[in-house]
């Protein structure tokens, strides 16, 4: 099994390499990235330059053509495509991803400085998410075809259905537009700083209500079915009638035989929560004007910030191909019937 | 008559019992059918106008100018003003649809500013948006485009994604190999982003945008595909039909699609909610179909730019919602339709 993993391991470098060189090319033939913006910015100040000394100039060379090839180096432009992709991938392999165009500052930073708002969503959804989908999974299998049971799938199937950030939107309109329940957005009121320890959690856990409810909808659906079916698999189980037979109770059954086996389809998700910080979407954050990791990689390819782009796709991309074969392994740890060969 | 075998009988029954799911299904396929004739509901030509005895039916016909049925000008006649203008000189009549608005026009009322909130006497029902255009007329063409949109792109998608993964499970080997590697590639690209690169570089049409959403949506299907094909290739049936001499062709047609129906069955709800919601974003953010398209997602825009005019964001929220909800019920019911496993239940 230890060849298996390897194996795995291995297979993320030509993954890797694929999405990346992707990604990469797609940056260097669409219009509109740095070198275009430096033009139109310099023919934005060369008119209104021209408009005060009243000279006449040529508006097609407003940068000379050593400025313009400065330019493409600063940026890794004057080298062909793979040239450039091997000199990015070396730095990247060093840990270097850059510097961001927008911010000029390394894209570590800003990467960091989105990271704990991303982090305390993405912790704090998933936490809430095992704590309500297990124990509801578990009611739903034991009194499954039960007024409950259909009541709580029709709510936990409309949450599967809307989009969290039409979610969002709705709880928006309903609690903090129409009845001023919650606030409109971000993550923390203004002067948080001057708040004392118990005000800045209360302040927090009241901007969060809202966005975390919208983060959750989506994911209920999904994890409480897997919690019900394979609990209702295993109540069917011979091994479980054959603990009836014996005389154990039914919450015996359920207990002690039944429910630890039927939390192992769990695991098959479990590796992907390293990319805890990933789970934000933009939509959500935009329209709850949170600063977070989704919005900067949206704001990013809108705005044609390729280093930061790139430099999320790398994170993103390894946390994601690492987070498979960790799930594997999981379910390889928690059932010792799995062998992967 | 299609010939239906007792288990699909059974499936359909069973699907029928599901009754939320059941009613779902039909609604939609009401609405889906109304599509055809959006234009003799929501619209600002009449129905029918009889006009000193002749007959106009201005719906399907070409541009008629005012001077036609005797007012004063040369564009378009205002058949809303028609009908008022007929009614008083008993010249004859007007049929108007039930919603007399077209998704393009502006209304504009004397001393108020769009957005005008809903108004029965001005037949507004769920308002007008920022620019004055009949929101309930928007919603509707607005639904014709979405659920077209993501039916064409779910046929597209499953044929090619059907078609690849058979190939990929029935050969296996160094193609499935390589496959495999290629949509784990493919399916990890940032899809959104490539998209709004593009979108901001040409203005996409509907075609473009399917295209785009094709190119990166082809995979899932693909993926389970080639699980269901590989598994199937490796009962005894196919073994059967192969040692009897059955061509790769009639094994995959014939034997091996069938058995994965079920499968292919059940992703078609979800991709359809998948297709509107992507559409509807993309629309959102403004990297979908270039305005005036009436569109959902740009409705949706509007009343969260403005959570004033409640009945905007209000009316398009529910319509999302409603229709979202009924298409997932429907995708639950056909699923358990198509579950075998009748689950054991103690007392």
């Amino acid at each position: 099994m230890t060849g298996y993993f390897i194996r795995r391991l291995l297979l993320i470098i030509p993954t890797f390499l694929g999405i990346t060189l992707m990604v990469f090319a797609i940056t260097r033939f669409v219009p509109g990235g740095p070198i275009d913006r430096a033009l139109a910015q310099a023919q934005a100040a060369s008119e209104s330059a021209e408009f005060q000394s009243s000279r006449p100039g040529d508006s097609t060379s407003i940068l000379s053509e050593s400025q313009l090839n400065q330019l493409r180096e600063y940026y890794g432009f004057d080298k062909p495509l793979l040239e450039s992709y091997v000199q990015w991938l070396g730095k990247v392999v060093q840990f270097d991803l850059g510097v961001s165009t927008r911010y000029a500052e390394p894209v570590w930073q800003t990467i960091a400085d989105r990271l704990p708002v991303s982090l305390y969503y993405g912790f704090v959804t998933l936490v809430l998410t095992y704590m309500v989908c297990i124990p509801l999974g578990i009611w739903k299998g034991i009194k499954h075809a039960g007024t409950f049971d259909h009541l709580s799938s029709a709510v936990v199937f409309i949450g599967y259905a809307v989009p969290g950030y039409i979610v969002g939107i709705a709880l928006l309109t309903a609690f903090a537009s129409e009845i001023e329940l919650f606030p409109l957005g971000g993550f923390a009121s203004d002067d948080f700083d001057d708040f004392t320890l118990w005000e800045q959690v209360k302040d927090i856990v009241w901007h969060s209500v809202l966005p975390l409810i919208s983060y959750m909808v989506g994911s209920f659906a999904v994890m409480t079915f897997m919690v019900k079916n394979s609990l209702m698999d295993n109540l069917a189980a011979d091994y479980v009638r054959a603990a009836m037979a014996r005389g154990r109770t039914f919450g015996g059954a359920v207990w002690h035989h039944a429910l630890r086996n039927s939390l192992i389809p769990l695991a098959t998700h479990f590796g992907n929560n390293i990319g805890i910080v990933l789970t934000g979407s933009f939509l959500i954050e935009t329209i709850f004007n949170i600063n977070g990791f989704g919005l900067l990689g949206y704001e990013a390819v809108v705005e044609r910030d390729y280093p930061v782009v790139l430099g999320i796709l790398v994170i993103s991309s390894m946390l994601f191909l690492i987070g498979n074969i960790l799930s594997d392994l999981c379910v390889a740890l928690v059932d010792p019937r799995v062998r992967f060969q | 008559m299609i010939r239906l075998d007792p288990l699909t009988r059974r499936q359909f029954a069973r699907f029928r019992g599901t009754k939320r799911g059941w009613y779902s299904a039909l609604i939609l396929m009401v609405l889906v059918a109304s599509t055809a004739v959006t234009e003799l509901l929501v619209n600002n030509r009449a129905l029918v106008v009889n006009y000193q005895g002749e007959w106009h039916f201005p719906v399907y016909a070409d541009f008629k100018p005012g001077t036609t049925f005797g007012l004063d000008y040369a564009y378009e006649t205002n058949y809303r003003d028609l009908k008022a203008v007929l009614e008083q000189s008993g010249d004859g009549f007007v049929i108007m649809p039930p919603v007399p608005f077209s998704p393009f026009e502006i209304n504009s009322y004397d001393g108020q500013f769009a957005p005008h909130p809903p108004n029965a006497a001005q037949q507004h029902y769920l308002g007008t948006d920022t620019a004055g255009r009949d929101v309930l007329a928007r919603l509707a063409y607005g639904f014709r485009i979405a659920i077209w949109f993501s039916l064409v792109l779910l046929v597209a998608t499953f044929v090619v994604g059907i078609a690849i993964g058979c190939a990929m499970g029935y050969y296996g080997g160094l193609s499935d190999l390589i496959g495999q590697r290629v949509i784990e590639v493919w399916s990890n690209v940032p899809m959104l982003y490539i998209i709004i690169i593009i979108a901001s570089v040409i203005t996409p049409d509907f075609w473009i945008l399917m295209g785009l959403l094709f190119i990166f949506g082809w995979m899932g299907m693909t993926w389970y595909m080639r699980t269901a094909t590989y598994r199937e290739a490796a009962r005894d049936y196919v073994l059967a039909a192969k040692s009897l001499g059955a061509s790769d062709g009639r094994i995959v047609f014939r034997h091996i699609l069938p058995n994965t129906l079920s499968l292919i069955v059940t992703f078609i709800p979800f991709a359809v909610t998948g297709g509107i919601g992507s559409l509807t974003s993309l629309d959102y953010l403004g990297y979908g179909l270039p305005p005036p398209t009436p569109s959902w997602g740009e409705l949706l825009k509007q009343g969260t730019d403005n959570l004033d005019s409640a009945w905007i964001v209000t009316s398009v929220v529910s319509a999302l919602v409603g229709l979202l909800v009924m298409v997932t019920f429907v995708g639950e019911a056909i699923r358990d339709a198509f579950d075998p496993k009748q689950h054991t239940t103690y007392q």
